[in-house]
């Protein structure tokens, strides 16, 4: 649950609205009549769908952009809501693919106490929560998007840090994380009990106000996002979760059986290509377009695509 | 491991520098609301305009009828006055998401609630105007021959047209503000750019938008008010 209430309320670093957008860009991939016609199977409309934070609403564009660009009627479901309003929109038909992140399905839908302590550990095990759901699971992102604590660079100079174990024993130090972020596993008093960090006192802080907080130098560390823009403009130092308590967070297609049969190979082998494409930079740069710049995520995903040769 | 796409090698983008205002999240970048009108406003302005529309035409034509058949069988009045009353007092919010089940994430679930919203104003608005209509006009234009239909639609109607246009006028405005609140079920009209710039937050995509939909609710009174003026000419040659 952590994991989602973070996401949904990370919804931060949101763009324009996506949908507008996307009303304004149905009309300029029409399918073109040459794909349309070879398709064997029966054009049916493949329903996208996103939950409620800009990095899924650009997932959710790249896939819907993308499929459009072979000939298939998509229609996007842009920021349908948290991981339980979406999965059940997927499971009961409304929408037929979305983009999950892998540590998500175990703690939201498995109800998995601990984490695995891989990456692929927690793919595989994601694989037989949807193989039993009738969901179709497609090849996950390089990327992965989790929690963190995050440093100033000068700090962990002064007091050599790399992982989150080595602020054990440092001295008293600032952490701020957000006022839902405080209890839990992987909340503020779960990081205190697993890595032992008596020393870490907290701050509470909206979503958004850390990066400047921890500028200014008001908190020493910060609870952040893997892929948050703003640790490529930052001079922040993102420690290594040696005892794994954040878990693995890369992305994965989630699609109904019925859509996928429906599908010819042309669509998950696009899927696939996109996936490959989306590394640590890719998505942090995508995500900076967003947040930083404030482009409309179809925008951001357009661009993606034709550069990268995908429309 | 299979489960994972190989790292390609992706072409990042050059997405251009933001300015300052909407870097720093100024109280309003006039640079990026002229570049993203298009996309980002125009777009939910029209189908806010729709939403609406749709929504007290069908309530008005639901709502209409119903105080028709109240208006003469008077033992109906208080049940859907009742009926109409209960569906005001839902919270919007909660009415969505008690119909995503059955009508799922669709315009439909949207118009539904919005529909249920405007009953009860235009429904008590109609209802008002007749019953205010003086018994001895009434009697009058019996006197002078008129047959319950032609009393309806020449004397009892035109007079209570103020009243419906009110009527009218309240559930407009109030169908533009809670049709903001779609934004939680379709990906839709205003609220669409609002609830993003919420949590983003980006002050001048929310300013933008909220004012649009004060504009926009502003509008269609004056709209209202003129049509009322128009189709109640007499109104105001009354000395």
């Amino acid at each position: 649950m952590r994991t989602i209430n973070r996401r949904t309320a990370l919804s931060a670093l949101g763009t324009l609205s996506a949908g507008a957008a996307a009303v304004a860009l149905a009309g300029c991939t029409p399918p073109s009549a040459a794909t349309v016609g070879k398709r064997k199977k029966d054009v049916r409309t493949i329903t996208v769908g996103s939950k409620g934070f800009a990095e899924s609403w650009i997932m959710g564009e790249l896939y819907a952009q993308g499929l459009r660009a072979l000939g298939y009627q998509v229609d996007l479901k842009t920021n349908v809501g948290s991981s339980d309003i979406i999965s059940a929109a997927l499971t009961s038909g409304q929408i037929d693919v979305y983009p999950e992140y892998t540590g998500v399905i175990l703690v939201s839908f498995m109800g998995e106490e601990s984490l695995m302590d891989s990456a692929e550990a927690t793919y595989d095990l994601a694989g037989k929560w949807a193989k039993g759901n009738s969901i179709r699971m497609l090849k996950a992102t390089p990327f992965e998007n989790k929690n963190a604590i995050a440093v100033r660079r000068e700090f962990a100079d002064e007091h050599s840090l790399a992982k989150i174990s080595d602020l054990q024993g440092i001295g008293d130090f600032l952490y701020s994380t957000y006022p839902d972020n405080v209890t839990g596993a992987q909340g503020y008093e779960g990081i205190v009990e697993s890595y032992g960090l008596d020393n870490m006192e907290l701050k509470t802080l909206s979503i958004g106000l850390n990066y400047q907080a921890i500028e200014r130098g008001e908190i020493q560390a910060a609870d952040v996002f893997t892929t948050d823009p703003q640790l490529l403009r930052s001079d922040l130092v993102v420690l290594d979760d040696d005892k794994k308590l954040f878990g693995f967070q890369n992305v994965v297609p989630l699609i109904r059986d019925d859509a996928y049969a429906a599908m010819d190979d042309d669509a998950p082998a696009f899927l696939d290509t996109l996936h490959s494409l989306l590394t640590l930079e890719a998505i942090q740069a995508l995500n900076e377009a967003s947040a930083i710049n404030r482009i409309d995520a179809a925008q951001v995903a357009k661009v993606f695509l034709k550069d990268n040769g995908l429309m | 491991m299979s489960g994972f796409a190989p790292a390609g090698d992706p072409v990042i983008p050059d997405y251009g520098q933001a300015s300052d205002c909407v870097i720093n999240n100024g109280f309003f970048c006039t640079d990026w609301f002229a570049s993203q009108w298009s996309t980002v406003f125009w777009p939910p302005l029209v189908d806010h305009i729709y939403m609406v529309l749709i929504a007290v035409v069908v309530g008005f034509l639901i709502a209409f009828t119903a105080a028709l058949i109240a208006y003469r069988k008077k033992w109906l009045a208080g049940p859907i006055g009742v009926a109409a009353t209960f569906l005001y007092t839902l919270p919007p919010l909660a009415l969505f998401q008690l119909l995503v089940p059955f009508t799922g994430l669709t315009l439909l679930t949207v118009e539904i609630a919005l529909v249920c919203f405007t009953l009860v104003i235009i429904f008590q608005a109609v209802l008002a105007g007749l019953a205010a209509v003086p018994d001895d006009v009434k009697r009058s234009a019996v006197g002078m021959g008129l047959d319950t239909k032609q009393l309806m639609l020449k004397v009892e109607l035109p007079l209570a047209l103020p009243s419906i246009i009110s009527g009218l006028r309240i559930a407009t405005v109030l169908t533009v503000s809670v049709a903001t609140i779609a934004a939680f079920v379709v990906d839709s009209g205003l609220g669409s750019p609002i609830l993003k710039a919420v949590s983003s937050p980006f002050n001048t995509q929310f300013i933008a938008a909220g004012a649009l939909a004060v504009l926009l609710a502003f509008v269609l009174d004056g709209l209202l008010v003129l049509i009322g003026r128009i189709l109640t000419p007499w109104t105001r040659v009354r000395i």
